[in-house]
């Protein structure tokens, strides 16, 4: 305690306005936090100290850099550099993956570019990012790790067993970052369900979004988690032959797409999907075939759409015109039966670095506090779901514009842009979605919990938001 | 406002917490039935309005924590044996022929005491939720507001109530579905998923194919190791293309034909082209049920897509490719630091253009014998043999300079990297190898040029890219030198950062070498060569604690990671 009053006085000039945020952060010694975290009792002073006192360092450096402030943000890097190694405790893992974002936001400033000195390449070095590519089984289990992506999976999979009721024909539009991990577990609960029934399950025709990035020739993935080898055929083989021994029809269309043009050929696809069956329809006599159901399902992907509209003539900005919104109007003009959203609940969008660096310290600990519950300091899997977060991290601090691509939003800023779009919320806590949501929290770490706020439901982790998921209808 | 939901941390294993409970409840009854005079409820089920106040004469304690869990508030004066209830130290007292006594039974002053929990915010702390029985309120407690200290090793759970995890590791692992690869599963969503991806799926239904009417594709998951389930795909006779199309409409479009069915070329249509040419990728389809249940089954025309029934479906698709990244490629050195961002890859190429791509023979024509045997260890152990070339992010020369401890989580730390060369000079010492550089960098900075050379001749990367390199072909270097190292702490800079490394250097104590450096640069400072110094010292501390890996000098690395384990 007495080192960090001393340590804290040089900085007493924004010190009084970050002090008095009261802050989620792991190895808080409070009573609650301190027992759940798995940080042995003796070094939770440490870990406070330590952790604001990090924060703070982060904040300036951040600061320094935005003002082109060579010398401070050097002296922070160096100091952080000494105290934050990237296979220390989760703290110290946390800010180093900001440090090394730092040093490459400062080597892209023109002032701090001869921070890019060797000190600062050691740092890089060290703390290197090594996005893994996961092989097919390897990323099953990865999802699997937390709930992070499962809560979706699991919140998504009710809601579009219920929508799909009675239909016969259903057209799922996939739109997620996991490369189809939701499918085996929405294919066998709708195998599930009909189980029994006289009525077969309905035929699915899946279409989805594979996130790639055109560079000549070569398809590149642009996002983690990412693939090892990259082929959607044997992924769809695979998926079929699942759907096939659950007794689901299953016909699947993997469309190469990107958040930098709107999803543009997913949209495409839906459509001509839509004028293809309509024509069938409109040929046929029979009354009693219905339309084909259409499900979109975006899990963690809409943020990665811009919501800055690109600057019109007058440099005007737009919002309507942004990216985010012009695909919710879209996606509104196919009338889909369901959208389910379900995104990251932090509001990565402030223009202000230093904005971001706060959000995302306050949002990123999680991560990092929750894997280190059940997963070794030397775990590969650990290493690989940080590395993720690392990526996700220098996305949100060093990058800018197009690159920058990790965009959240809170939940209430999304709901508020679906109805602009002329869409409704569904609720989602009426049906079954909370007991499986629940069922599934159980089997991991007690951290978790589940929240209702307004119709949607909240993934918490020692009660601090992670993940929403929502619904929406068409409102007219 | 929102509702809280939340009910993970209670007991998943109710059954056996009861049994537990009433097990305990059943041997101290002998003696004493003052806590025990109604049948013990689980005292924690999830409905939580259950435990109400069994009756309200019933006396209200209010234990402090303290008191609570205090597992010894009885001692006995012989052995210090502590225990939980005077009942149960009196019949201890009894082994040591001291005299006893057993409060008697008596209906009349047996008054019924129930607890509440003394945690303020709990609902339990409420004298109408109390709980009827010490134990019960102990686990409830310790479950709810206590440490969860015991952990199962299998599946790390951990929990708050010894009992709890004794009643968890009994069934831990028992309860789990297994994929007919092999694999073990205790989540029933990652089995679906992984089972969906698994080959050996693909391989069952490779054998069911040929007999198509084998009607079954059986999943079998085992719950308990006795209840074996059976999920059974519906019996799906050999696809007859099903009819979704209304029977009055064979003629079909020409050009919606065509759309329909792609050009069996896996050639991936470009990201550009909007939709005339739809993004084509897989169009299959697999339709076991409909034709048989939908009750059309006198259609035989197909629909488009379902062209191509006969499973498994030939995939046309789109092969989106990219297993490797683009970057470490730019970045010419054999190490595998990647980043997602093709961006980031100037960065690293600067990065490790410094410390790796080293060839394998040096040059070993150096000024400096020592030294250059000394860089040679070095580089031998940061070169990867060539067919290790994807091995984490190689550790650069510069290394001295930043945090010692703990190389990159990232670096895969398997032991072929963890060869050490041997030292060229096992008569050596590491105390002696530092003099002797601390000699050449008495001399402003013959040290680092010493470094630089080697590391210019050794590195075959852009050697520009690296700042001291470059630096070691003028001659006079001393202070760029400084500066270039990151070193240069100005003093005069005044401002906090000064308290603060000193700050941080005895906060962090004597555990990370690295912050010794920090206040040594710092007490340093003032002299043009405080930097180079206090690199010396660096040196010199982790080659001290490296003793053992004599003149290798990632030792310090190495020692610290081994001692890291060992504690």
């Amino acid at each position: 305690m007495m080192q960090f009053t001393e340590f804290s006085n040089p900085i007493s000039l924004h010190q009084t306005t970050i002090m008095n945020r009261i802050k989620p952060w792991p190895g808080f010694p409070t009573p609650t936090s301190s027992t759940l975290s798995s940080s042995s009792s003796l070094n939770i002073n440490h870990n406070f100290t330590d952790a604001n006192c990090m924060e703070q360092l982060l904040v300036h450096c951040a600061q320094a850099i935005e003002n082109n402030d060579a010398t401070p943000a050097q002296q922070i890097l160096w100091v952080l550099n000494n105290i934050a190694p990237p296979d220390g405790d989760t703290n110290q893992r946390l800010t180093s993956a900001f440090l090394r974002a730092l040093i490459l936001r400062a080597a892209r400033t023109p002032a701090c570019k001869f921070l890019l000195n060797s000190t600062t390449t050691a740092t890089l070095s060290n703390h290197g990012l090594n996005i893994h590519k996961f092989s097919l089984l390897d990323l099953a289990n990865f999802v699997h790790l937390t709930p992070w992506h499962q809560f979706g999976f699991t919140a998504a999979n009710s809601v579009i067993l219920e929508a799909i009721e009675g239909r016969s024909r259903v057209h799922i539009v996939d739109l997620s970052v996991t490369h189809c991990m939701q499918i085996p577990t929405l294919i066998d609960s709708i195998a599930t369900r009909y189980q029994g029934r006289r009525q077969p399950p309905p035929t699915v025709t899946l279409t989805v979004g594979a996130f790639t990035q055109q560079v000549g020739q070569v398809t590149t993935q642009v996002l983690p988690p990412m693939f090892d080898i990259v082929s959607y055929d044997d992924l769809a083989v695979k998926l079929m032959n699942f759907a096939r021994s659950k007794g689901v029809a299953l016909e699947f269309k993997a469309v190469p797409t990107t958040p930098s043009d709107g999803f543009a050929s997913v949209l495409d696809e839906v459509r001509r999907r839509q004028h293809q069956t309509r024509f069938v329809f409109s040929n046929h006599h029979q009354e009693e075939l219905e339309e084909e159901v259409l499900i979109v399902n975006c899990q963690m992907a809409l943020h990665y759409l811009n919501h800055t509209a690109a600057e019109v003539a007058a440099a005007v900005v737009v919002e309507e015109l942004s990216m985010r919104s012009m695909f919710l109007k879209a996606l509104r003009n196919l009338n889909p039966t369901m959208v389910v959203v379900v995104e990251e609940d932090v509001d990565f969008t402030s223009k202000n670095l230093v904005g971001r660096v706060k959000s995302a310290l306050n949002y990123f600990w999680i991560p990092f506090d929750t894997v280190d519950t059940f997963l070794t300091r030397e775990s590969k899997q650990r290493e690989w779901y940080e590395a993720d977060i690392y990526w996700k991290i220098e996305n949100v601090i060093s990058h800018e514009g197009d690159q920058r691509v990790e965009r959240q939003e809170p939940r209430t800023r999304w709901a508020r842009r679906m109805v602009e779009a002329e869409f409704q919320v569904v609720g989602f806590t009426a049906g079954e979605a909370v007991a499986e949501v629940k069922a599934m929290l159980e089997e991991h770490a007690t951290g978790w919990g589940l929240k209702k706020e307004e119709e949607d439901l909240v993934l918490t982790w020692k009660g601090h938001n992670v993940v929403f998921a929502t619904a929406f209808t068409p409102s007219y | 406002m929102p509702a809280d939901l939340d009910d993970s941390s209670s007991p998943k294993t109710t059954m056996s917490n009861t049994t537990a409970v009433s097990g305990e409840a059943a041997s101290n009854s002998v003696i004493s039935t003052g806590d025990q005079s109604e049948p013990l409820k689980p005292p924690l089920k999830k409905k939580r309005n259950q435990p109400g106040m069994p009756d309200p004469d019933a006396e209200v304690i209010v234990l402090s924590p303290k008191t609570l869990m205090a597992t010894n508030r009885f001692v006995c004066e012989i052995c210090n044996k502590g225990f939980q209830r005077d009942q149960n130290l009196q019949l201890h007292r009894r082994g040591h022929n001291l005299p006893w006594k057993l409060r008697q039974r008596s209906s009349k002053e047996v008054k019924k005491r129930v607890y509440v929990c003394p945690e303020v915010s709990c609902v339990h702390h409420d004298p109408s939720r109390a709980l009827g029985d010490l134990t019960g309120i102990k686990k409830h407690y310790s479950r709810k507001h206590g440490e969860k200290k015991w952990k199962c090793e299998k599946c790390s759970k951990k929990y708050a109530v010894q009992s709890d995890w004794k009643a968890h590791i009994k069934i831990c692992g028992t309860r789990e579905y297994k994929c007919d690869c092999g694999t073990l599963f205790s989540r029933r969503d990652s089995f679906i998923t992984h089972r969906a991806f698994c080959d050996a799926l693909a391989e069952e239904s490779a054998r069911n194919q040929p007999l198509n009417n084998g009607n079954k594709n059986t999943t079998k998951m085992e719950i308990d190791s006795k209840t074996s389930i059976t999920a059974t795909a519906i019996a799906s006779p050999p696809p007859p293309p099903p009819p979704q199309l209304p029977p009055t409409l064979p003629p079909v479009p020409p050009v919606l034909q065509q759309q329909q069915l792609p050009p069996p070329s896996p050639l991936p249509a470009p990201r550009k082209s909007p939709p005339p040419a739809p993004p084509t990728t897989m169009v299959a389809s697999i339709l076991p049920i409909q034709s048989s249940v939908q009750g059309l089954p006198e259609n035989p025309i197909p629909v488009l897509e379902d062209v191509l029934p006969p499973p498994p479906p030939p995939p046309v698709a789109v092969v989106v490719t990219a297993g490797l990244n683009v970057s470490s490629s730019v970045s010419s050195s054999s190490c595998s630091s990647s980043s997602g961002a093709n961006t980031s890859s100037s960065v690293f190429a600067t990065l490790f253009a410094s410390s790796s791509a080293t060839p394998p023979s040096l040059p070993s024509s150096h000024p400096n014998p020592g030294f250059s045997d000394f860089i040679q260890t070095m580089t031998r152990h940061e070169c990867p043999p060539p067919e290790l070339p994807q091995h984490g992010p190689t550790e650069p020369i510069s290394l001295c300079l930043s945090s010692s401890h703990g190389s990159s989580i990232f670096g895969p730390a398997g032991p072929e990297r963890r060869q050490y060369a041997p030292p060229p000079q096992p008569a050596m010492s590491a105390t002696a190898l530092l003099q002797k550089a601390a000699q050449m960098g008495a001399n402003g900075g013959s040290l680092l040029r010493g470094l630089g050379l080697v590391s210019s001749t050794s590195s075959t990367g852009p050697s520009e890219s690296l700042q001291w390199t470059s630096r070691q072909i003028e001659p006079d270097h001393s202070s760029p030198v400084q500066s270039s190292l990151g070193l240069g702490l100005p003093c005069d800079e005044g401002s906090g950062l000064k308290e603060l490394m000193i700050g941080n250097s005895s906060m962090f104590g004597p555990k990370q070498p690295t912050l010794d450096f920090l206040g040594l640069g710092m007490a340093a400072g003032g002299s043009p060569n405080g930097g180079l110094s206090a690199l010396i010292t660096s040196m010199g501390n982790g080659l001290d604690v490296a003793a053992a890996a004599a003149a290798s000098f990632r030792g310090t690395e190495f020692s610290g990671k081994d001692t890291g384990r060992n504690s």
